[in-house]
Order: structure tokens, then C-alpha cells, then sequence
């Protein structure tokens, strides 16, 4: 103890200390529970051993079983979907909105700050608000859609199997892009001026400008926007709440929504758990890009 | 084939309001090094960044090469120039630095990559052409940002302080070599710079402005000998020259200093009498004298030696500096006496500011 009193006082193992504080609150409360995840996911749980650690161990029982129900492989391609489209168009928007805003026209600035008005709504009020926009027989989408002639007939966008995945797409591109936009706004705006100007003079376009100086600036901005998109994406269980609640008919079902499903209302917690160590390989994949993209930061 | 490689007329500049360049009237001859000097605001940055096309002239006519170019985006205009900040591309090695205008215009790679080779052998980069600027120091980043310019063979260089960020050893020493590679090109270069001392010892010639105003321009040694105003007199030369508020004497053939006390120095030619002038003295042109030829005879307030020159500053109101080229032993307190040659007075209307011609 008095070893301890004396480290911190001369300076030695004060930083071990300051280190470890955050370091144990991130294996307490994140840490464990991640641990305690991927252990059920090779026990056999049900409500009568779920007040116990003592569970018995099946190895790769419950992933075999996974892998053998008929929807697992249609929800997980659905996730793929869900995550490549919804990342694809809050990336494109958001990027044509960060080069917009960034021309500086006057209350350009402003502007911007008022996009971030979507992000912080919380994802059931934005759930809410699209259900009213891809209503059937009384939404916006649809009178939009007709009167401009691009359909004949309403869309059912919710109860719709062909639909229902895209109406959540849809909702959540809106709520992603004013990120998208800020952060590469970011990016943008950390590209010095004279950059531009030197490249104009040595004869490129704008095109040319973009493609030679301003995508590869923006390099480690992107590769650690699309690792966070990822993340957020997988994240997304608000809106399938709010929207599709995952049907009709698992169409529009998810595997994060999938999990939360098997544990929490079918009481299947093995099966929960066992998606769920499935998304963290997916999730630390992205972590990686994440923390390689931000660490390969290029400044002149 | 025109003589002038740049030529403006009548160009002007607003910023909303503000009245940056006022008709600036400039000819650049083909192969000539022309140095933009002034104090910071004085237009000689946007000057540079209008012929570069990076800033748009209000009113005005700019040539260049003998066509107008005038709303002529900047890619067009086949000028290099060298940023301040040297605006190296941070993600490209210094080879596809070096290559990337010549990309831009479709050159092959091999033929992009031979002319990087002999630029970079010209300049000393050849072992650096793999790496990335972050990994230069910054006489290095200099010389990337000027290989950079001189591999397009534009039809003029244009400099923006370039030297401003190096150590004061490298940039006397880069001073001649970018003279040196200027004349070898046979280029026409414009070079901004706040530094009266680049300007006088690089230029062919020097454009001094103030407030977007050319104020004089002419050959260096032209402007030093005889600055066409009280402004130019005082920005040319370090140091600067001394102003003294006088009064010619009664005969019209003589001067009356007003140093606290009243000093009466010859005048080479004769001015109305009683005219209330500024006389500028060059600090050199004062020199120690015996008893019997001395002219001045002034208190010293202090005394700096470099080692090769003695600068002493009179107690006087105003003050007088003057550099002696020998070792003097004298003490503040002590009494100077100094020559001053008339033929060296230079005189200034004390309303107008204008040299008396």
C-alpha cells in the first residue's frame, strides 16, 4: 500500500493509473458483457439456467442450428443490403451536400447547422415521422410519386415484402446524412486553399481537382466514415422498431433486430447471443479500418 | 512578337468597397526579374494573384505573351507560380509533384518521368524524387515547389514570398540560386516580397507600391539613388535613411537643417528661399570629419560596432544614424563630427512629400 501512495506521489505509475480508471470502466461495461455474450453463445440457456453462469456447454450446437433455420440466410442478406444501401446513400448525399455547402454562398454555414436538426432526433420520432411519409394510402411519398407519374398505383411501402426492407433503407439514409455531411465537411475544410490554387495553375479542371486533390485528401475521412457507417448501420434497431418491426414475413428483418427478437420475445437467448457474436466479427473488422484510416492521417 | 511579356494598363481591384489596386500601369519585358516590395496591404499579393488569375481585375487590361487574358481562368494562362507555403501536394512524392501539371495535360509517363529526372538533376532533387513532402526539410519543400514550376517551361514564373519561411542563412543563399536559375532559363519572373533587400539584390527591376498604388518603379539602384518620394526614400535602404525638417537660407544656395538646434549645410543648386523641405541623408553618406572640414558637429547618443561598420545615433531631435566604415572609439556624450557631402542630400517638399527635381 505505501508502495502504491509512493508511486503515484513520485510521478512513476501515475500514468497507469489515469490509464487504468477509463480501462476498467470499459472492461466493466463493456468488456464482460461482450465476453458473457460470446461464452452463451456455446451454452444451451433457457429461462430456467438464465440466473446462472453454470450453464452446460454445447460447442458449436447453437451456430449448426443458426445456420439451419430457412431464414437466417435471407435475414443476414437483408442486413447486407440494409448496411451497403443505406451507407452507399448516406455517403453519396451527404458528400454532395458537404461539396455544396462548402461553396460558402451566403448563410451557407447556418445551413449546415440546421441539418444536424435530423441527427439528433431520436431514431423511434424519426420512425414515426417516415411512417407517415411512406403511408400507403395517405402518404406524401406516394402522392408525390403518382402526381409526378412515376407510379400508377400506391406503393404499400411497409406492408409490402418487396418494399419494406427499402422503406427502412430509406428512412435511415435521412437520418445518416447530415452526419455524413458534417464530418466530411470537416475533411473538406481541412484541405489548405493554395492546394486548389496551385493545381489550378498547373492546368486541372474541376474534375481533375477532384479526383487528384480533393478525394485523395479526404481519404482517411472517408475510410473512417464508411468504418462508422458500418457500425451505426448495425446499430440501426430503432427504426425496425418503429417502421417494419421486421415483416412482413421476416422481409424487412434484420439480424440486429433478429436478436434482440429471439432473445427478448421468443426467449431464445443462445440464439440471440450467437447472431450477435456473428455482427462482432463484422463490427471489429470495421473497428480496424476505423483506427487504421484515422491513424494514416495525411498533413503536409 | 511583342518586347513585354506582361503587360497591365489601367488595372484596378475592389474588395466590395475597398480599393485594392488603383490603376496600376506595369510593363514586364520578356527575360526580365521584376520584384513586387511594400509593406504588408499594399496590393503587391493580389497584384501577383490577378496576373495569376486566382483573383479577378475590376478594371483594366492585362496582357500576357500578347493576348488579353482577362477573365482567362488561371489553367489557361500557362503561368507557374511558387506559393508562400510552397503548396506541395502532401499525398504525391515529389515526382508526381514534379509531374502532376504535365499529367494534367495528358504527357506520356515516360516522357513525364524523363523531364522529372533532368528537372530534379538541375535543381539537386534526384534522390529525393521517391519521397513525400512531410519527409523534406524545408529548403528541400522549397526547392519541390520551384522544380515544380520550371518543369512546364511557362511563358512566366510567379513568385509569393517564397523565401519567407526559411532560416535567414538559407535564404540569402537561396536568393542567388533562384537568380541564378532565372537567368539560366532565360525566364520572366515576378517576385513579391516584403524584403527591400531581396528586391534591390534579385530585380532587374523594382515596382514599389503602397497602398495599391505603384508608388515608383525603375531599376534598383535608380530607386535608391533617387527615390521619386519621402515613402520610397524611406522603404529602400537599411538602415533607413534619415529625414530631417529643414528650411532653405536666405541665399537660396543653402539649407537649414532643424536638429533641436539649427545646422546650415551647401546646396548644389539654388531653391527659392525660405521653401520648407524634408532633407533625407543616407546613413552612409554621413562620415566622420577632421576639425577643419566638418560640416556637423553633433552629440552622440549611443554607438553599435558590427565589426565591419560603426553605427552611431545622434542625440539629436530627430535622431541621426550614421554608418562609419571604421572602428571608432567614441563614447555617448561625446561630440561627432561628420562630412556631409551635398551632392548626396536628397530633398522633399515637406507638403507633397515629392522629391525637389
Amino acid at each position: 500500500m505505501r508502495r502504491l501512495l509512493l508511486s503515484i506521489r513520485d510521478g512513476r505509475g501515475f500514468d497507469i493509473g489515469l490509464v487504468s480508471v477509463p480501462l476498467i470502466f470499459l472492461f466493466a461495461m463493456a468488456g464482460l458483457p461482450l465476453i458473457y455474450n460470446i461464452v452463451m453463445s456455446f451454452q444451451e440457456v433457457d429461462m430456467f439456467s438464465l440466473g446462472t453462469f453454470a450453464r452446460p456447454f454445447v460447442g458449436f450446437k447453437n451456430y449448426i442450428t443458426l445456420f439451419s433455420q430457412p431464414e437466417t440466410w435471407p435475414i443476414l442478406g437483408n442486413t447486407a443490403i440494409f448496411v451497403v444501401a443505406s451507407i452507399a446513400g448516406q455517403f453519396t448525399i451527404g458528400f454532395a451536400l458537404a461539396l455544396f455547402f462548402w461553396t460558402g454562398f451566403p448563410g451557407s454555414s447556418w445551413l449546415r447547422g440546421l441539418f444536424l436538426v435530423s441527427w439528433v432526433m431520436p431514431g423511434l420520432v424519426v420512425g414515426a415521422i417516415w411512417n407517415w411519409i411512406l403511408s400507403g394510402d395517405f402518404g406524401v411519398l406516394n402522392f408525390l410519386l403518382k402526381e409526378s407519374g412515376l407510379v400508377a398505383a400506391n406503393i404499400f411501402w411497409r406492408s409490402d415484402p418487396n418494399f419494406s426492407l427499402w422503406a427502412v433503407v430509406i428512412a435511415n439514409i435521412w437520418l445518416g446524412i447530415s452526419f455524413n455531411m458534417i464530418l466530411l465537411s470537416v475533411g473538406l475544410s481541412a484541405i489548405p486553399q493554395d492546394l486548389y490554387e496551385a493545381a489550378e495553375l498547373d492546368g486541372a479542371n474541376v474534375v481533375q481537382r477532384f479526383y487528384t486533390i480533393t478525394l485523395p485528401m479526404m481519404r482517411s475521412s472517408i475510410g473512417a466514415l464508411v468504418a462508422l457507417g458500418l457500425i451505426f448501420t448495425l446499430q440501426q434497431f430503432d427504426l425496425f422498431a418503429a417502421i417494419t418491426a421486421g415483416g412482413p414475413n421476416n422481409s424487412s428483418n434484420v439480424a440486429q433486430y433478429w436478436a434482440w427478437d429471439l432473445s427478448f420475445r421468443q426467449y431464445d437467448f443462445a440464439q440471440g447471443a450467437t447472431i450477435s457474436v456473428i455482427m462482432i466479427v463484422f463490427v471489429m473488422f470495421a473497428s480496424v479500418v476505423y483506427v487504421r484510416s484515422t491513424r494514416h492521417e495525411v498533413r503536409g | 512578337m511583342t518586347l513585354h511579356q506582361i503587360e497591365l494598363s489601367g488595372v484596378n481591384k475592389y474588395y466590395g468597397a475597398y480599393h485594392a489596386l488603383r490603376d496600376i500601369d506595369l510593363k514586364i519585358r520578356k527575360g526580365s526579374f521584376v520584384a513586387l516590395v511594400g509593406p504588408s496591404g499594399c496590393g503587391k499579393s493580389t497584384l501577383l494573384r490577378s496576373l495569376a488569375g486566382l483573383e479577378s481585375i475590376s478594371a483594366g487590361d492585362l496582357v500576357i505573351a500578347g493576348t488579353r487574358m482577362n477573365g482567362v481562368p488561371p489553367r489557361k494562362r500557362d503561368l507557374a507560380m511558387v506559393f508562400q507555403s510552397y503548396a506541395l501536394y502532401p499525398h504525391m512524392t515529389v515526382e508526381e509533384n514534379l509531374t502532376y501539371s504535365l499529367r494534367m495535360r495528358g504527357v506520356s509517363k515516360e516522357e513525364a518521368r524523363r523531364k522529372a529526372e533532368e528537372v530534379a538533376t538541375t535543381t539537386g532533387l534526384s534522390a529525393l524524387l521517391g519521397r513525400y513532402p512531410r519527409e523534406l526539410s524545408g529548403g528541400q519543400r522549397q526547392r519541390v515547389a520551384m522544380s515544380r514550376a520550371i518543369i512546364r517551361n511557362p511563358k512566366a514564373f510567379l513568385f509569393d514570398e517564397p523565401l519567407s519561411n526559411l532560416d535567414a542563412a538559407l535564404r540569402v543563399h537561396m536568393r542567388k540560386e533562384i537568380r541564378a536559375l532565372h537567368d539560366r532559363l532565360g525566364a520572366t519572373s515576378v517576385y513579391v516580397t516584403h524584403d527591400q533587400i531581396e528586391a534591390m539584390t534579385m530585380a532587374d527591376h523594382v515596382v514599389v507600391m503602397r497602398q495599391g498604388i505603384i508608388e515608383q518603379q525603375g531599376a534598383p539602384l535608380e530607386l535608391y539613388d533617387r527615390p521619386a518620394n519621402q515613402f520610397v526614400a524611406g522603404f529602400i535602404g537599411s538602415p533607413a535613411m534619415n529625414f530631417v525638417p529643414a528650411q532653405v537660407g536666405a541665399d537660396g544656395r543653402s539649407v537649414v537643417l532643424d536638429l533641436g538646434t539649427p545646422h546650415t549645410v551647401a546646396l548644389t543648386r539654388s531653391i527659392e528661399a525660405g521653401r520648407v523641405l524634408t532633407v533625407g541623408i543616407r546613413p552612409e553618406h554621413l562620415q566622420l570629419a577632421s576639425e577643419a572640414e566638418a560640416g556637423l558637429r553633433l552629440p552622440v547618443g549611443s554607438v553599435e560596432s558590427t565589426g565591419a561598420a560603426t553605427y552611431v545615433t545622434t542625440a539629436t531631435q530627430p535622431e541621426l544614424v550614421a554608418v562609419l566604415n571604421s572602428r571608432v572609439s567614441i563614447r555617448p556624450g561625446e561630440t561627432l563630427l561628420l562630412h556631409l557631402d551635398p551632392t548626396h542630400l536628397h530633398l522633399f517638399d515637406r507638403e507633397t512629400q515629392m522629391r525637389l527635381v
